[in-house]
């Protein structure tokens, strides 16, 4: 009888896939990723609300959590050991520039260049933006619905920035990602748009409203949210907000199995920075890839089920058949 | 090693019928689709034009692991010389498409592994994958364009191969 069983060597594996969910951050309540349920996803469609991010490249983990002896007797031997610090520090390059790897990738706010009012005054991070406008009712993540001469304003191929006037609140702001922490008051109506995650490419237009090629992060625009045209992104360095995400990165083995490597609270941990990257051997010196670099240290939470404080989940999935 | 190299091709012959379904080729009295394995036809006086030809060539084991895993090194040779529809004008569009074809048909680099000995294929335990193919530039002989690609075939021995 033929064995139904093999005994499988270390995985091989070609890349790993990155993926992303926002944090609420007003409650510090991380995204859970469950490997029981949600393992086996495909890997272009991950389970809400995370956000694949593609491959990435260069990823590296590090655990900088320190083990130390305690020491007993003459002369001192370790009798046991404790765990002095828990950390760890993720990096990784991303080969895409999009709204969200530029935020990842970068240690403060992120920002949309909303387009600017005619003769507005200069401003390093986008000047005075075009007035707004208002989203009818019924609209949904990938449609958003305009009056006919608010959607007339708008092109397929534009870029838009939709959520709530800013007025005056402290604390994150940006739903339900929050892209900023404002310690006291402003005075920009756009500043929330300015710091929104819910960006999209307007796909096409009609006398109802924008079709969006992708849906928006935070899914349904919230109730008297407003629209703006975007034209590009800008960060700073400086500042004093951190980025802070759930992560999932999943590395796929030659023969099914996978190794995810969760981690529930990442912050960013340095400014923006990128790899310039030769295309290949002949391009040393010529065309380069930019690419973003990603570099993060974890924070821990606390496992409900046994309350311990932990920094990330490594979970493996075993190819079918292959002992264990 | 048996079992991957026909897993391999056959995986690639599936995916080209759906790729372009109109590549075929007249082999034997039979149409299949335009890729065959060289070693297992009669020797070519001329290699066909506007097929995909599978040629195994190096072996390598590492038997150091709990499966003995095989590599082995397949290439893949395409030749044109366009259409005569547009009297061979259009042998670079021709060749063009095959590289596209044979990009799209690699993707995603790994099957299940069948034995095909069995009738019908009998699944086995492992999957064969592969790595980025290597493609050498455009070889011109007159008015016939070819262009090769190379990639490492891999696969674990199973109990009973």
């Amino acid at each position: 009888m033929a064995a139904n069983w093999f005994s499988a060597p270390a995985p091989v594996t070609r890349r790993v896939r990155g993926y992303f969910a926002p944090v609420n951050r007003a409650a510090q309540t991380p995204m859970l990723f469950d490997p029981s349920q949600q393992g086996r996803f495909p890997l272009d469609a991950p389970p809400a609300p995370w956000i694949s991010l593609g491959w990435t490249q260069a990823f590296t983990r590090k655990s900088a959590s320190k083990m130390s002896p305690v020491l007993t007797g003459i002369p001192a031997a370790a009798l046991e050991q404790v765990r002095e610090t828990l950390e760890a520090q993720v990096n990784v390059q991303f080969l895409s520039w999009t709204k969200l790897t530029m935020a990842l990738a970068t240690g403060s706010q992120h920002m949309n260049v909303l387009a600017p009012a005619s003769g507005a005054i200069a401003a390093a991070m986008g000047a005075q933006a075009t007035s707004a406008v208002t989203l009818q009712s019924g609209s949904t993540a990938s449609s958003i619905l305009l009056a006919t001469a608010d959607a007339a304003k708008f092109t397929a191929g534009s870029i838009v920035a939709l959520d709530v006037d800013y007025t005056g609140q402290t604390g994150f702001v940006g739903s339900p990602v929050s892209g900023a922490y404002v310690r006291q008051a402003l005075t920009d109506v756009d500043y929330i748009r300015r710091v929104t995650f819910n960006v999209g490419l307007v796909s096409a237009v009609t006398s109802t409203g924008l079709t969006l090629a992708e849906p928006l992060i935070g899914g349904v625009p919230a109730a008297g949210a407003k629209l703006q045209a975007v034209i590009g992104f800008v960060d700073r360095e400086g500042g004093c907000f951190c980025q802070e995400w759930s992560a999932l990165f999943l590395m796929e083995g030659s023969q099914g199995e996978r190794i995810f490597y969760f981690y529930p609270r990442l912050q960013s941990m340095a400014g923006a920075e990128e790899k310039i990257a030769p295309l290949d051997g002949k391009n040393q010196n010529g065309q380069s890839r930019v690419q973003l670099m990603g570099q993060f240290t974890a924070l821990p939470v606390t496992d409900p089920l046994d309350g311990e404080r932990v920094v990330c989940y490594r979970s493996f999935l075993p190819a079918a058949n292959a002992l264990v | 090693m048996q079992n991957a190299k026909d897993s391999f091709y056959m995986a690639l012959r599936t995916r080209l019928a759906t790729i372009n379904p109109e590549r075929t080729v007249l082999l034997r009295g039979a149409v299949r689709p335009g890729i065959l394995v060289e070693e297992a036809e009669a020797p070519f006086s001329q290699l066909p034009n506007d097929v995909f030809i599978l040629r195994w060539q190096g072996l390598g084991v590492d038997m150091d692991l709990c499966a003995t895993m095989a590599a082995e090194e397949c290439e893949i040779v395409y030749q044109t010389c366009g259409t005569q529809s547009f009297g061979g004008l259009d042998r670079g569009r021709a060749l063009s498409e095959m590289d596209e074809e044979l990009i799209a048909m690699l993707s995603p680099f790994y099957t299940p592994k069948l034995n095909y000995a069995d009738t019908p294929p009998a699944a086995m335990l492992t999957q064969v994958f592969w790595d980025e193919p290597a493609l050498t530039p455009i070889a011109v002989q007159r008015d016939l364009l070819s262009r090769s690609a190379k990639m490492m075939v891999y696969s674990y021995q199973e109990q009973g191969e």
